[in-house]
């Protein structure tokens, strides 16, 4: 709210919080990062077996300004992580990322000089989820695992601090020291589940 | 409890005789071979189920012989399959007979191997078609270390543009004459040619990088930061730059 | 002036600088030279040519391929394709397995029509090793790969016209999928990927709910495929978006070598089935469709009657396989996997599963041999060559994408953008078997 300390917790914001999750989880639009076999079961999962509609992810959007989801389907090679990581540099904040299948998340059964082994090598995952290539269930049930992530952040506080120095943020919030005296999760980490 | 004595046993195989030992108790198997001994292709076998009739081009080697003579180098028969090697100098003029005189109008295939011996490490196999009569030839040709170079087939053949850039990318063979010899499937910036049998499997570390881990930062040198504990920050721990647009 | 000694690549491009740089270059040398317009500095924008850059990350690129185009208003004037996007090494990664571990990974080649690259990779080892198989397995084999052969053309049908804009076929089209996939699923275990066949016959026979469910999508099929061709064959919209584009003449795609339907839609009578008979394609009966136009709605009009063939060929084979029994894997240990039956039982089968997990089917050295085999996409081959050992020593694998996707440069050139989705559409390209 125009403040340079971030907001602190308290009863307004833990209510708006519940609301902006609610719309934010329930809304989601995935950005099919589809590129293999995985891409298949993606689209089997959009339609109208698996429906993913009923999840408000039916829209699509390739366009990743457009987007608040990218899901990596198939496996990633060194030509195309470039490619991945601008995209999901150019996605808006907040955004998500699930890893789909084994080749995304590892690298799978292709232990070869293309491929990346497993695309947390240069991106954020929230989801990842095993399979070759999982069965549309399986990425409803990644949805869904994104949803509760999301329900559960302080979302106010993290669109706040965002692009501000961290030790400003950390002057205000409890750090937990480990009995050597570090501090056991990184001050950004108690924004959210990790 | 004895197993039943059944002649037959319905197995995931189908229908199958039962094997003598479950009728006739627990027995010492007669060969027990430990190690396998390969084989040499002359011992191999004659009357391959899976032969086709289109690779009976006997009447095709011998006419190519008739008019090449020296430049056919070797015929080889496996499996029904006919492959002639024929020397590297003598390939446009063989592949353009083969093409204008004896109807094999569609290159089917085109890829190098790397035979890893000391004399003639690389080979290249052409996969020649005749839609019309219904045949289907092998020729070959080999490429020695040194020169690393072959005709190329694009003005008789153009389906055989992509495949000798691929020839290019895997193995570095060039081809003289080539409209455009670029890699096809690794970007330029790689040095290596990766199906070279001496290029490992999981290839050259430092060899590509990755893209960086925040947008304004450096390439990631390292192919493997996930294991080695690089975590990538989510976007909004990272700090804001004067960059940022 | 031109871009290429305009611009410093190393500055604007991060990552493969000199990859970008070539391709550039590749796209100024094929016409004459590219404009650096836009600011008014170096001309008159409209005066210009725009070099656009399509995917690898697009909706529309079936899979992630790239293609840097030099538009003059809507006019595509030269198109240079960038693929390599999906490079794993699949050639090198057979050199270091055996011929049945390797089976997983030809499923992911052609991941439209997985059941046909299995049978593929089976039949050329087959081939190399002499392996018999046996009748009943290859009955089952030719109906699963006709089966995925329609499930692929359900694709490209889903996906083409998705990308012309009518989106309700890609809803419709994945409905019927789903039906395929539960056959799949009841026969082979999987999906998507199945692995199902083995090398000397399929993994397990099939069971009474399996051929239930193919009956029943046999017996239902054909409605459902009419009453889209009812929507389709005499659609204005979709006969003016294809009628004209792509055109082929038969001596441009022999000459290009192309495959698969891309030949059929321009006259040209070859089709594996009929050229190599493999599996039992002799003894069903069922014709090539072939159509002489050569444009894209030839090649639509040829996929479509390859389904209603293949529904053919799957209801003789469902006949078939009601009276013929009999094992469905050959009975030699060293050339196919022991059943089950025998490797827990009996001392000889688990030493003989031990020995063909470990080296597997050991051809001849020096042996060398290719089969193809027509996958829906086009001649799908491989070429094997053996060192003696269980492992290949050079497995080289001919997809019909990457031949096809040669021809889509010059078929570009000259059209409009719009036309852009309808040719990759018409080559129906995957990019995971292009770029092994």
């Amino acid at each position: 709210m125009g403040q340079e300390l971030p907001l602190q917790e308290g009863f307004l914001t833990t209510r708006v919080d519940a609301v902006v999750n609610w719309a934010r989880s329930n809304s989601l639009m995935p950005m099919p990062m589809g590129l293999a076999c995985c891409a298949i079961e993606m689209m089997a999962f959009a339609a109208p077996k698996y429906d993913v509609a009923r999840f408000g992810s039916e829209a699509m959007r390739f366009s990743p300004r457009q987007a608040d989801l990218m899901i990596v389907a198939g496996w990633v090679s060194y030509k195309m992580a470039h490619t991945i990581r601008r995209v999901w540099d150019q996605m808006a904040d907040p955004k998500w990322c699930i890893s789909m299948g084994a080749c995304a998340s590892s690298g799978g059964m292709h232990r070869c000089y293309g491929v990346v082994q497993g695309c947390d090598n240069f991106l954020p995952v929230d989801v990842y989820i095993p399979g070759c290539p999982p069965r549309p269930e399986a990425v409803i049930h990644a949805l869904m695992d994104i949803q509760e992530k999301i329900r559960n952040q302080y979302s106010i506080e993290q669109d706040g601090i965002y692009g501000r120095d961290m030790p400003v943020v950390a002057a205000n919030r409890p750090t937990i020291v480990t009995p050597d005296g570090e501090h056991a999760i990184s001050p950004a980490g108690l924004y959210t589940q990790r | 409890m004895q197993f039943l004595q059944l002649d037959f046993i319905r197995s995931d195989r189908g229908l199958q005789i039962m094997p003598e030992k479950l009728t006739n108790g627990i027995k010492a198997p007669k060969t027990l071979p430990f190690e396998f001994v390969p084989q040499e292709a002359e011992t191999a076998v004659l009357n391959n189920p899976h032969a086709k009739a289109t690779t009976l081009v006997d009447d095709v080697l011998d006419a190519m012989e008739a008019s090449f003579g020296t430049a056919v180098l070797e015929r080889v028969v496996y499996a029904g399959e006919r492959t002639v090697r024929i020397s590297t100098d003598s390939l446009l003029e063989i592949c353009t007979w083969l093409k204008e005189t004896q109807g094999f109008t569609y290159l089917a295939d085109l890829a190098g191997i790397d035979r890893f011996t000391e004399e003639d490490r690389y080979e290249v196999f052409y996969n020649l078609v005749n839609m019309t009569k219904g045949k289907r030839l092998r020729v070959v040709i080999r490429i020695d270390e040194e020169s690393m170079t072959a005709p190329t087939l694009c003005d008789i053949f153009p389906a055989a543009n992509w495949n000798e850039r691929e020839a290019w990318d895997m193995f570095g063979l060039r081809f003289e004459g080539h409209p455009d010899l670029r890699r096809m499937f690794m970007p330029e910036d790689f040095e290596y040619h990766p199906l070279r049998k001496e290029f490992p499997l999981l290839g050259v570390p430092g060899s590509m990088a990755l893209p960086p881990q925040v947008p304004t930062g450096e390439l990631t040198q390292d192919p493997f930061p996930a294991a080695h504990g690089s975590k990538t920050p989510w976007s909004f721990e990272e700090v804001e730059s004067e960059d940022d647009v | 002036m031109s871009i290429i000694n305009n611009t410093n690549f190393s500055e604007t491009l991060k990552f493969w600088p000199r990859h970008n740089e070539a391709i550039y270059r590749r796209l100024e040398s094929k016409h004459s030279w590219v404009e650096n317009g836009g600011d008014g500095a170096a001309g008159d924008p409209l005066e210009n040519e725009m070099i656009l850059n399509i995917g690898p990350q697009h909706p529309a690129t079936h899979g992630v391929l790239r293609a840097v185009v030099k538009l003059d208003g809507e006019t595509i004037q030269g198109c240079v394709l960038d693929i390599g996007y999906l490079h794993r090494g699949v050639e090198k990664i057979a050199e270091n397995k055996t011929y049945q571990e390797f089976m997983p990974y030809t499923d992911r080649m052609d991941y439209l029509s997985p059941y046909s690259n299995n049978v593929a990779w089976c039949l050329a080892v087959e081939k190399l090793a002499g392996i018999e198989v046996p009748d009943r397995a290859q009955w089952i084999r030719m109906m699963m790969s006709e089966i995925a052969r329609i499930s692929s053309h359900l694709i490209w049908m889903g996906v083409g016209l998705m990308d012309a804009g009518a989106v309700s076929m890609f809803l419709w089209t994945f409905q019927a999928r789903e039906d395929i996939y539960e056959i799949f699923d009841e026969v082979a275990g999987a999906r998507l990927t199945v692995s199902h066949s083995r090398i000397g016959g399929v993994a397990t026979d099939l069971n009474a709910a399996g051929i239930n469910l193919i009956t029943k999508f046999a017996a239902d099929f054909p409605a459902v495929l009419a009453g889209w061709e009812k929507l389709l064959n005499r659609n204005r919209i979709w006969i003016d978006r294809n009628v004209g584009i792509g055109h082929l003449s038969a001596e441009d795609v022999v000459r290009m070598g192309m495959t698969g339907p891309n030949l059929r839609g321009s006259g040209v009578e070859h089709d594996i089935r009929r050229f190599e008979p493999y599996l039992k394609y002799n003894d069903v009966d069922f014709i090539i469709p072939i159509r002489t136009e050569g444009d894209a709605l030839a090649r639509y009009f040829v996929r479509l009657d390859e389904m209603k063939e293949s529904i053919k060929i799957i209801n003789q084979c469902l006949d078939k396989l009601k009276t013929l029994q009999g094992p469905v894997r050959a009975n030699d240990a060293k050339k196919s996997s022991s059943s089950k039956n025998e490797v827990f039982y009996s001392m000889e089968g688990l030493i003989h599963d031990f020995m063909y997990t470990d080296t597997g089917v050991a051809p001849p050295k020096g042996a060398a041999s290719y089969h193809a085999i027509e996958a829906p996409k086009g001649e799908l081959g491989f070429y094997l060559q053996s060192d003696g050992t269980g492992n290949p020593w050079r497995a080289r694998m001919n997809s019909p994408s990457f031949t096809n996707l040669q021809a889509l440069e010059t078929m570009m050139e000259g059209g409009v953008m719009g036309d852009m989705v309808i040719l990759i559409g018409t080559i129906d390209p995957v990019l995971g078997e292009a770029d092994k």
